[in-house]
C-alpha cells in the first residue's frame, strides 16, 4: 500500500514539476504584461513535436536536447510577442487573449499538417530503466524529470533574484513606467520574458511527451492546467504558481488512480468552479491586479 | 430562383446560417457585456446533441426539439450563471472553458447516451408541422430566416438605450451602477441570450449535416464563434453574418494550402485583432457617415417630492468602519446630513474621504457601522439600488464614455427609451449650462470643464435626494468654478443634500454650510466652514504633528 502511495506520489511530483514549467512561464508573462498568454499550452506541444524533430536529426537522449529546445522555443517566444502581445499595447488586455488564441491554433494547425494527428512520443531523458529501492520502482524518466524541472525553476530563480537582468525583469513586471524613467528598455525585457516563458513551456513539452505523447490538439489540455495552478496559487504569485501546479498534479493522479482521468478532469474543473464560488478573488488573493 | 447553386454550395451557406446564430449571441456576452465567454462553442453542441438525442431515441417532433434544444444550454448556463458571472474577466474566461471541458468530457464518455466519439447518426431533417423541409434551398430559407428575425430581435432591443448602456458598463462598470444600471442583471440577460441563441444554431446544424459528434462542442467551435465575431464585426448584427459567411467559406477558398487551412484561419484571427479590432461591420458603420441625433428642445421632467428639512436627516452615517488589508480607511465616522444642506468633507490624502463616498454609494461594503438613508438602511445594498433610492454621484475623474454624445450620456440615467429621455437630459444639461451643440458633441470632444458639468448633469438626471461629488471643482477654471458654486447652492435650495470632497478650501469654506474633516480614517473636526478652519486639529493634520 504504502508503495503504491509512494509510486504515485512520485508521479505525481514528476507530472506536477512539468506543470511548474508551464504555469511559471505563463504567471512570467502574465506578470510582465498584464496579458494572460493563452498560447502557453500550444507552446507545450510545440515543444514536444520540436523534440521529436530533433530527435530525428541528432538521435540523442533528451537531456542532450533539452537546451537545443529551450533555446528554439525562447526564439518562438520572441516571435509570438512581436506577432501577439506588441501591435496590441494600449488595447484592452482580452485583445492579446484573443490574439494569443490565434497563435494557438495556427500552432495547432502547423503541428497537424506537419506531424499528423497520432499521437507521438519524444525521446527518453535518459533512457530507459529504473532504480528498485526498498521495493519501490522508480523509472529513471520520472526521476530525470522531476531533476531537471526543479533544476530549470531554481535557474529561473536565480536569474529574477540574483542577477542584474532579473533586476530589471521584475522592475518591468511590477511597474512598466516607473522602469522606463529609470531608464530601462521595457520592450526587450518583455520580449525577452515571452522568451523566457515560451522556452520553459518547450521544456515542459520534451519533459512530458515521452511517457504522455504528444498530439496536435492537447494545448488546451495544458493551457487549462495552468491556468488553473495560476488561479489556485494567486494570480501573479511566481512560488504560488509552482505549488498550484504541483497541487494539480496531485489530484489528477491521485483521482485518477482511484476512478479515471477522465473523471479526473472534469473533478477537478468542478473544483475550479467551486473555488472560484467561494473565493471569487481566488484561494490566495491576487498578486497582480485585476486584468486580462 | 436562377442562381446556380450546387448541393454543396447550399449546404456550405446553410452551415453559415447555423453559425452565424450563435455568433448573434455572442456578440451579445462578447460584444456588449464584454464578457470573453468560452462556452459558446459548448451551448452550440449541446444544442446540436439535445436535437440529435431527442430525435432518433424519443422520436420527437422538429417542434419539441427545437426549443429543447434552446432550453438545454439556457438551463446550464442559468445553473452556472450565479457563481460565474460575477468573476473577473480572466476568471470568466477560465470558468466558462472549464463548464466547455467537462461538457466535451461528458459527450465523449458517456458513450451510452451520446455514442461517445462516435456521435450519434441518423439525425432526421426538419419536419415543420407535418410539413419536411428537404436540404438544400428549403433548409437554407428556414437557417437564414431565423438569422434575419434575431438579427432583427437583437438590432431593436439594442438600438438606442441598451447598446449606450452596455457601452458605460464595459468601459465604466462604476459610473454605470451609479446611474443605477443592474450589471448583474444586463451581464445575465446577455449570458443566457447567448445560449439561446447557439441552442437554436447546434439544433440547425444537425438537422443540416444529420450527424453529431463530440467535435460539435469542441474548442475549434468556440474559436470559430470567437473569430466570426471579431472578424465580422462584435457590435453591430451585420458582423455575425459576414463573419460567419467569410469563415465557413475561407477554408475553401484556401483549398490551395491543403492542411495548412486551419492555419490561414488562425491567421486570419491574429489580422483581425491586430489590423480591424472592430471587424467589417465596425469598418463599413464608420465609412458610412452618420447624423448625430440632433439634440431636443429640453423638457422638464416631474419634479420628485423632496424631504423636507423639519423630516430628519438625509444621511445618516454610524460608526463607520472599513480596513483594506491591515489599512483602517475608515474608523469609526459618524456623520449626518440635512435636506438642503451642503457638507463639506476635508483631510488630508488618504484620510478616507473617498472611501466614505464609496460606501455611500455602496462600491464597498463597510466592516463596521450603518448608513441610513432618510432612516432606511442602505449599507447593504447594492449600488445601482442605493443609486435608484435617490443617491447620485459624480467621480474624481469625469467617469464618460468618449465616443458617446453628452445627450445620450446624461439620456441614460433616465432609465427609459431615448426617444422619451433625451427632451428630459436637454433639461439637466440645461440646468447645468450646456447648450444644444455641446449636448450633440461626443463627450471626448468636450473640454474637461464641460465633461466635469456633463457628468454633473447625469448625477442629476437621476433626480437624487443626496448628490456625492468628489472634487468636483477641480480642473475647472475661476469662472467654472463660481458657475458650480451658484449651481450647488441653487440645488440645495431646492432640497437637494449635498456631500462634497475638495480640496480647493477658499471654493469649499465659501459653499458649505458645515464642514467635516478626516484624518487616517477619524472624524477630527466637525462644524461650521470657520470653526473647522480654525481647529488645532485641522491645521495639524494638514500641516503636520508639529502645529
Amino acid at each position: 500500500m504504502t508503495t503504491l502511495l509512494l509510486q504515485l506520489l512520485l508521479n505525481a511530483l514528476a507530472l506536477g514539476a512539468a506543470y511548474a514549467l508551464i504555469a511559471l512561464g505563463f504567471v512570467l508573462v502574465l506578470n510582465a504584461t498584464s496579458a494572460v498568454n493563452f498560447a502557453q499550452g500550444d507552446m507545450v506541444m510545440a515543444g514536444g513535436y520540436v523534440a521529436i524533430a530533433l530527435a530525428a536529426v541528432l538521435p540523442l537522449p533528451g537531456i542532450a536536447l533539452l537546451p537545443v529546445v529551450a533555446v528554439l522555443m525562447a526564439a518562438l517566444g520572441a516571435l509570438l510577442s512581436l506577432l501577439a502581445y506588441f501591435p496590441l499595447i494600449g488595447r484592452p488586455p482580452v485583445a492579446v487573449f484573443i490574439s494569443t488564441i490565434a497563435l494557438g491554433v495556427m500552432l495547432e494547425g502547423s503541428a497537424n499538417a506537419i506531424f499528423g494527428a497520432e499521437p507521438r512520443a519524444a525521446p527518453a531523458l535518459v533512457g530507459a530503466g529504473a532504480i528498485e529501492l526498498a521495493g519501490i520502482h522508480l523509472p529513471y524518466q520520472r526521476l530525470a524529470i522531476v531533476a531537471l524541472a526543479s533544476l530549470l525553476i531554481l535557474l529561473q530563480h536565480l536569474l529574477f533574484a540574483k542577477t542584474q537582468l532579473g533586476r530589471r525583469l521584475r522592475a518591468v513586471a511590477q511597474d512598466r513606467e516607473m522602469a522606463r524613467a529609470l531608464g530601462i528598455a521595457a520592450a526587450p525585457l518583455i520580449a525577452g520574458t515571452f522568451a523566457l516563458g515560451t522556452g520553459l513551456a518547450g521544456a515542459a513539452g520534451l519533459l512530458l511527451a515521452n511517457e504522455w505523447f504528444v498530439t496536435p490538439t492537447e494545448g488546451t489540455n495544458y493551457i487549462l492546467k495552468a491556468y488553473i495552478a495560476v488561479t489556485i496559487g494567486g494570480w501573479g504569485s511566481v512560488p504560488g504558481a509552482v505549488v498550484g501546479a504541483l497541487l494539480v498534479a496531485l489530484f489528477e493522479v491521485g483521482v485518477s488512480s482511484a476512478l479515471s482521468y477522465s473523471v479526473a478532469t472534469a473533478l477537478l474543473y468542478a473544483a475550479v468552479l467551486a473555488i472560484l464560488f467561494f473565493r471569487p478573488q481566488g484561494i490566495f488573493g491576487e498578486a497582480a491586479q485585476a486584468r486580462a | 430562383m436562377s442562381l446556380e447553386l450546387g448541393p454543396y454550395e447550399l449546404r456550405l451557406l446553410t452551415v453559415a446560417g447555423c453559425y452565424a446564430l450563435p455568433v448573434l449571441g455572442y456578440q451579445l456576452v462578447f460584444g456588449h457585456a464584454g464578457a470573453l465567454s468560452l462556452a459558446q462553442g459548448a451551448f452550440f453542441g449541446l444544442g446540436a446533441y439535445a436535437t440529435a438525442l431527442l430525435a432518433t431515441r424519443w422520436g420527437w417532433g422538429f417542434l419539441a426539439t427545437f426549443p429543447a434544444s434552446i432550453l438545454v444550454p439556457v438551463a446550464l448556463a442559468a445553473l452556472v450563471a450565479a457563481p460565474v458571472l460575477r468573476l473577473r474577466s480572466h476568471y470568466f474566461a477560465l470558468a466558462t472553458l472549464g463548464i466547455a471541458q467537462v461538457v466535451l468530457l461528458a459527450a465523449v464518455n458517456w458513450t451510452e447516451l451520446t455514442g461517445g466519439a462516435n456521435g450519434l447518426a441518423g439525425v432526421p431533417g426538419v419536419v415543420f408541422a407535418g410539413v419536411p423541409v428537404p436540404r438544400g434551398w428549403p433548409m437554407l430559407a428556414l437557417v437564414w430566416g431565423l438569422v434575419l428575425a434575431v438579427m432583427l430581435a437583437s438590432h431593436l432591443a439594442l438600438r438606442g438605450r441598451w447598446s449606450r448602456a452596455f457601452a458605460l458598463l464595459r468601459a465604466r462598470p462604476l459610473a454605470a451602477a451609479a446611474i443605477g444600471l443592474d450589471e448583474g442583471r444586463m451581464r445575465l440577460a446577455a449570458f443566457l441570450a447567448s445560449a439561446a441563441c447557439a441552442g437554436a444554431g447546434g439544433a440547425l446544424y444537425v438537422h443540416t449535416l444529420r450527424v453529431v459528434s463530440p467535435e460539435a462542442l469542441g474548442f475549434p467551435v468556440m474559436v470559430a464563434c470567437l473569430a466570426m465575431s471579431v472578424i465580422g464585426g462584435a457590435k453591430h448584427v451585420l458582423g455575425a453574418p459576414l463573419g460567419a459567411l467569410l469563415l465557413v467559406h475561407l477554408p475553401e477558398w484556401f483549398r490551395f494550402l491543403d492542411l495548412y487551412r486551419n492555419v490561414a484561419y488562425g491567421a486570419a484571427l491574429l489580422a483581425a485583432i491586430v489590423l480591424a479590432p472592430s471587424g467589417i461591420a465596425g469598418a463599413l458603420a464608420r465609412a458610412l457617415p452618420r447624423r448625430a441625433a440632433p439634440a431636443p428642445k429640453p423638457q422638464a421632467p416631474p419634479a420628485p417630492r423632496r424631504p423636507r428639512a423639519d423630516e430628519g436627516p438625509l444621511l445618516a452615517i454610524d460608526g463607520l468602519a472599513k480596513s483594506f488589508g491591515g489599512v483602517r480607511a475608515l474608523d469609526g465616522v459618524a456623520l449626518s446630513l440635512r435636506p438642503g444642506e451642503i457638507l463639506g468633507l476635508i483631510g488630508p490624502n488618504g484620510s478616507g474621504k473617498t472611501t466614505l463616498l464609496n460606501l455611500v454609494s455602496g462600491f464597498e461594503t463597510p466592516d463596521r457601522g450603518a448608513i441610513r438613508l432618510a432612516g432606511a438602511r442602505i449599507d447593504a445594498m447594492p449600488p445601482h439600488a442605493i443609486a435608484r433610492s435617490g443617491v447620485g454621484r459624480t467621480f474624481q475623474t469625469p467617469a464618460l464614455v468618449e465616443e458617446m454624445s453628452a445627450l445620450d450620456a446624461v439620456s441614460l440615467a433616465r432609465g427609459k427609451e431615448l426617444v422619451a429621455a433625451r427632451p428630459e437630459a436637454m433639461h439637466f444639461l440645461a440646468e447645468v449650462g450646456i447648450g444644444a451643440e455641446a449636448a450633440a458633441e461626443k463627450v471626448g470632444r468636450l473640454p474637461f470643464g464641460l465633461r466635469r458639468r456633463v457628468e454633473l448633469a447625469r448625477a442629476l438626471a437621476l433626480q437624487p435626494r443626496l448628490l456625492l461629488l468628489d472634487e468636483p471643482a477641480s480642473g475647472l477654471t475661476a469662472g467654472e468654478r463660481e458657475a458650480l458654486g451658484n449651481l450647488l447652492r441653487r440645488l440645495a435650495g431646492q432640497g437637494l443634500g449635498l456631500l462634497v470632497v475638495e480640496h480647493d478650501m477658499p471654493f469649499l469654506l465659501g459653499l458649505a454650510h458645515r464642514v467635516a474633516c478626516l484624518d487616517e480614517g477619524r472624524l477630527i473636526a466637525l462644524g461650521t466652514p470657520a470653526e473647522v478652519r480654525r481647529a488645532p486639529a485641522v491645521i495639524a493634520a494638514y500641516l503636520g504633528e508639529a502645529a
